[in-house]
């Protein structure tokens, strides 16, 4: 069944689902943005700070989503809630540490948010299936910044390689709890909504990143996932995070500019 | 004839992480240099350029071009290009098609509506 556009199905687990996309989005973009001003060169600091934009934005517009279901706006959502109940994968919390650490954790990041996106664009929600279709578009910049940047920083010398192995070692497990399944995602998958479980979801992001990985001579050794955070359990960075990001709007709660 | 690098007083090895960007605005549009970026390699410099330079305004193309490759005339010889006679005659002013060719828009422009009389253009 074709829902007509505009209008979202009555699927329960679905509105969890899209803060959890959401939640992803934000908390990344905000982490990228974090580099403005401090990247390594000016033009990926402009580059990265665009792609940071383009987050927020896109978490934005799976807020509207989400609050069409939940009733409260965007902003409600984004700022009006405690840790507990942000749905984003831990790994888009973690402190930038250095830039090497930043462009591993993009690249593993957006080849998951690519698979996810591909899911969503093949289903049968059309608002959905529209929106995700868009967004690949742009995704497919934020591929290729984060591929080409790993490339390099790991053909580069010996200690620019060891620096990215061992990234990859502390990014890996919080990598793989991105497919963390949301709560009741069963009933999203059986209605359609989706074309793939993130079991599955998972298995492909995975082959994918690894060919990649493997050509640039990283290992993966840690097979296992960590924590993922899509049930609401997060690290103290999530808390330090929210507090920055949230400063103004707590200040003047509703004020508009 | 000096390398541009050497114009710009830059050593050989930082001009080979120098690129030149040239946008095109349409397939019908000329690539226009539009600045530079630094990168390790030319591939690294078509995505950095794209952020730089194609995030705001309409692009179909880019081109990076290292500045180690580009030949330029020296700024001391500038003179050569200022004519030492008169020579208006090479730039047809009166002819009508001309100023069309010269001063019409970069990009194409909606068709002008039909007017009513004729030769309100002229002179």
């Amino acid at each position: 069944m074709t829902e007509p556009a505009g209008v979202l199905p009555r699927v329960t687990g679905l509105a969890g689902y899209l803060l959890a996309i959401a939640d992803d989005e934000l908390i990344l973009g905000h982490r990228h943005s974090e580099w403005t001003g401090f990247a390594p060169d000016i033009e990926s600091d402009v580059a990265l700070s665009s792609i940071a934009q383009e987050e927020i934005g896109h978490a934005r517009l799976f807020y509207e989503q989400a609050a069409a279901l939940l009733g409260g706006s965007a902003d409600t959502l984004a700022y009006g809630r405690s840790a507990g109940e942000f749905r984003n994968a831990i790994l888009t919390e973690r402190l930038n540490d250095d830039w090497g650490y930043s462009i591993v954790r993009l690249f593993l990041y957006d080849r998951a948010d690519a698979v996810r996106l591909e899911a969503l664009a093949g289903g049968t929600a059309r608002s959905l299936a529209d929106l995700a279709a868009a967004l690949r578009r742009e995704e497919k910049y934020h591929l290729l910044y984060g591929e080409q940047w790993l490339r390099r920083l790991a053909g580069a010398s010996d200690e620019a390689h060891a620096r990215i192995q061992g990234a990859l070692d502390a990014a890996w497990p919080e990598a793989v709890g991105v497919f963390e399944p949301v709560e009741e995602e069963r009933t999203v998958v059986e209605s359609g909504i989706m074309t793939l479980d993130a079991a599955a979801q998972a298995e492909r992001w995975r082959r994918e990143v690894t060919a990649v990985l493997e050509e640039l001579g990283l290992r993966v050794t840690e097979e296992r996932g960590g924590p993922g955070g899509r049930s609401g359990t997060h690290s103290e960075d999530l808390t330090v995070l929210l507090g920055d990001m949230t400063e103004v709007w707590r200040a003047e709660p509703g004020a508009t500019w | 004839m000096p390398a541009l690098w050497q114009l710009l007083g830059k050593d050989e090895s930082d001009a080979a992480h120098l690129f030149a960007v040239f946008r095109q605005d349409t397939k019908n549009d000329p690539h226009v240099h539009v600045g530079d970026v630094h990168a390790t390699d030319p591939e690294m410099a078509l995505v950095l350029a794209k952020e730089q330079f194609a995030r705001r305004d309409p692009c179909v193309n880019l081109w990076v071009v290292p500045y180690t490759a580009v030949a330029a005339t020296a700024y001391d010889e500038a003179e050569m290009f200022e004519p030492a006679i008169d020579k208006s005659y090479r730039f047809g002013g009166s002819y009508r098609e001309q100023q069309r060719v010269m001063k019409g828009p970069r990009r194409p422009s909606p068709p002008e509506p039909r007017r009513g009389t004729q030769g309100r253009r002229g002179g």
